[in-house]
C-alpha cells in the first residue's frame, strides 16, 4: 500500500492533542451553551414539576388526572419531538430581556430547547417529588392536621420540608440526565459541546479519542461538582440524628 | 354553665361491612377523666378521631362546649385548635427541634408572633419537663421524650379536652412512667382528658369514668371502683383480667 505517510502514532496523538486545544474555544463556547440549557431546564423543571407532584399526591381528581396525563405524554414521548414541536410547530420568537441594563438576547431555537427539556424534567421531577411526598408518613400530615393547620399549611411546613429532603437524590439524577441530553438540541439547531465535538472529529478524524476525552472530561466535572453541591446542601439541612419521629 | 363539656349522641360509624361504632354515646363534663379500654380492633381509635373529625361519624352526632362539631358547615381547623391529641407514635415533626413541634401551631394557627411563640413552646416545654431538650431534634429523643413533646403540642394551643390514643403503648417499660407522670399532673390542672390506654393503676388513681369497648358497643362504663371490683358483666371482667396480668 503507497499513498499518505502516517507520522509514528506518539506524534501523531500528539497534534490531535494540539487539534483540540486548539478549537477548545470553541468546545468551551459550547459547555457554555449546555450550563445554560442544563440550569433553565432544571430550573423551568423544578418550578413546573414541584407543584405537579404535590398536585398528583394531593390534588382533586380533576387537577389530579390533568396533571397525570401530560406527565405520561411528556414521559412518552422521544425528546427530539418534544424539542421540534416546541421549535417548528410553536415556534418560540426570538427575546431580549432587560434586568438592570443588562440585557441579553435569547434564540428562539434556545427558548424551545429549555422549554422542551424543562417541560420534559418537570414530568420526571414530579414523579421524583410525588414519591418523596408520598414517604413521608400519613401521621404527619395527622398530627399537623390536628393541631389545627389546614391541609395546604400542613403539606407547605410540615410534609414538604421532609419530602424535599429525600428528594436530593433522585434530583442529583435527574440533573445528571438532563445535562447530558442538553445535546439533542442540534435538531434545533443548537451547537452544544457535543454537537461541536462531532463537528471537530469530523474535520479531524484521527482525533475522535482526544476530542470525545476532553468533552467526557468537562462532563465529567460538571457532574461531579453538582453532585457535591447538591450532597452539600443535603448534609446542611439534614435532620439530625435521622428521621425517626 | 351545665352544658357537658362533651356530648357524644348515637355516634356510628363503619368501614366497609364493619361496623366499628355502634350508637355509641357519653358525656364528660369540664374536669373529668375518661378512660377508653377494650380489646384491639374494638374502635377505640375511631371514637377519639371522630372528636376531632380525623374520621368522620355516618350517623349520630358530637357537641363541644354546647356546639355541634359534627356537620358539613363546621371549621374543623377552629375544633381541632380546641381539642387536642396525642398519638400511639408520637408523630412529631420529624424536621423539626422540640421548641419547632411546640412553636409551629401557635404560629401557624393562632398566629402568634414568633417571639410569644416560642416563650409559649418553652413555657410547654418546661411543663412536661423538657425545658433543657428544646434544640434537640425527635431522632434524638427517647420514646419518652417524643411523647411528652407530643403532648406540650398538643397542649400548646390551650386546648379545652384532650385526646390520648394509647400514650405509652410503644413506648419501653421504663419510659412510661414519665409520661405518665406528665399527664396525672395535667388532671390535677384540671384538664378534661379522654384516655385510650392500657394502664390499668393509672386509669385507676385518676378515672373519673371507664367506659369498656367491645365491639363497636359500650359493654360497661362506671367510677373505676366499680368495674375493677363489681363488673356486671363477664367480658369485662375477662378483659380486665387479662390486661392487669399483661401490665403487671
Ligand atoms: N381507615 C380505616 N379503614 C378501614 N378500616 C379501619 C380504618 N380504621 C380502623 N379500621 C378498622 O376499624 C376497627 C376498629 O379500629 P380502631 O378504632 O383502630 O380500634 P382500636 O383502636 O380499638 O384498636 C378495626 O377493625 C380496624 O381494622
Ligand atoms: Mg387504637
Amino acid at each position: 500500500m503507497t499513498g499518505v505517510e502516517l507520522p509514528p502514532i506518539a506524534l501523531q496523538q500528539a497534534s490531535d492533542w494540539a487539534f483540540v486545544w486548539e478549537n477548545s474555544g470553541y468546545l468551551f463556547a459550547g459547555t457554555a451553551l449546555t450550563i445554560a440549557l442544563t440550569v433553565a431546564s432544571v430550573l423551568l423543571g423544578f418550578f413546573v414539576g414541584f407543584p405537579a407532584g404535590v398536585v398528583e399526591v394531593y390534588g382533586g381528581r380533576a387537577s389530579r388526572g390533568l396533571v397525570e396525563t401530560v406527565g405520561v405524554v411528556l414521559r412518552g414521548t422521544p425528546i427530539v419531538v418534544i424539542l421540534i414541536f416546541m421549535y417548528f410547530v410553536f415556534p418560540t420568537p426570538d427575546l431580549t430581556i432587560g434586568v438592570l441594563g443588562v440585557t441579553a438576547s435569547l434564540s428562539g431555537a434556545f427558548l424551545a430547547g429549555v422549554l422542551g427539556l424543562g417541560l420534559r424534567s418537570a414530568a420526571y421531577q414530579s414523579q421524583i417529588f410525588r414519591g418523596a411526598l408520598q414517604s413521608v408518613d400519613e401521621g404527619q400530615m395527622e398530627a399537623a392536621r390536628s393541631i389545627g393547620m389546614d391541609k395546604l399549611a400542613s403539606i407547605r411546613h410540615v410534609v414538604v420540608p421532609q419530602a424535599l429532603r429525600r428528594s436530593v437524590p433522585g434530583f442529583q439524577n435527574e440533573v445528571t440526565i438532563v445535562l447530558k441530553d442538553t445535546s439533542v438540541v442540534f435538531a434545533i439547531g443548537l451547537a452544544e459541546l457535543l454537537t461541536r465535538s462531532y463537528d471537530l472529529f469530523v474535520v479531524r478524524t484521527t482525533a475522535v479519542l482526544e476530542i470525545l476525552l476532553f468533552a467526557s472530561a468537562i462532563y465529567f466535572v460538571l457532574t461531579f461538582t453538582t453532585n457535591r453541591a447538591l450532597d452539600l446542601v443535603s448534609a446542611r439541612y439534614a435532620i439530625p440524628g435521622g428521621e425517626s419521629a | 354553665m351545665s352544658d357537658p363539656l362533651l356530648r357524644v349522641e348515637r355516634v356510628s360509624k363503619s368501614y366497609g361491612d364493619e361496623q366499628v361504632l355502634r350508637e355509641i354515646s357519653f358525656e364528660m363534663d369540664r374536669g373529668d377523666v375518661t378512660v377508653l379500654i377494650g380489646p384491639s380492633g374494638s374502635g377505640k381509635s375511631t371514637m377519639l378521631r371522630c372528636v376531632n373529625r380525623l374520621t368522620e361519624v355516618d350517623s349520630g352526632e358530637i357537641y363541644l362546649d354546647g356546639e355541634r362539631v359534627t356537620g358539613p358547615d363546621v371549621d374543623v381547623n377552629e375544633l381541632r385548635r380546641q381539642v387536642g391529641m396525642v398519638f400511639q407514635d408520637f408523630n412529631l415533626f420529624a424536621h423539626l427541634t422540640a421548641r419547632g413541634n411546640v412553636m409551629l401551631g401557635p404560629r401557624q394557627v393562632l398566629g402568634l408572633s414568633k417571639e410569644e411563640a416560642r416563650r409559649r413552646a418553652d413555657e410547654q416545654l418546661a411543663l412536661v419537663g423538657l425545658a433543657d431538650q428544646a434544640d434537640s431534634y425527635p431522632a434524638e429523643l427517647s420514646g419518652g421524650q417524643k411523647q411528652r413533646v407530643g403532648i406540650a403540642r398538643a397542649l400548646a394551643m390551650e386546648p379545652k379536652l384532650m385526646l390520648f390514643d394509647e400514650p405509652t403503648s410503644a413506648l419501653d417499660p421504663e419510659l412510661i412512667g414519665e409520661v405518665l407522670e406528665v399527664m396525672r399532673d395535667l388532671v390535677e390542672r384540671g384538664m378534661t382528658m379522654l384516655v385510650v390506654t392500657h394502664e390499668m393503676s393509672f386509669a385507676r388513681s385518676v378515672a373519673s369514668e371507664i367506659m369498656f369497648l367491645d365491639g363497636g358497643r359500650i359493654v360497661e362504663r362506671g367510677p373505676p371502683e366499680q368495674l375493677f371490683e363489681r363488673p356486671e358483666h363477664d367480658r369485662t371482667a375477662t378483659f380486665l383480667r387479662r390486661i392487669t396480668q399483661l401490665h403487671s
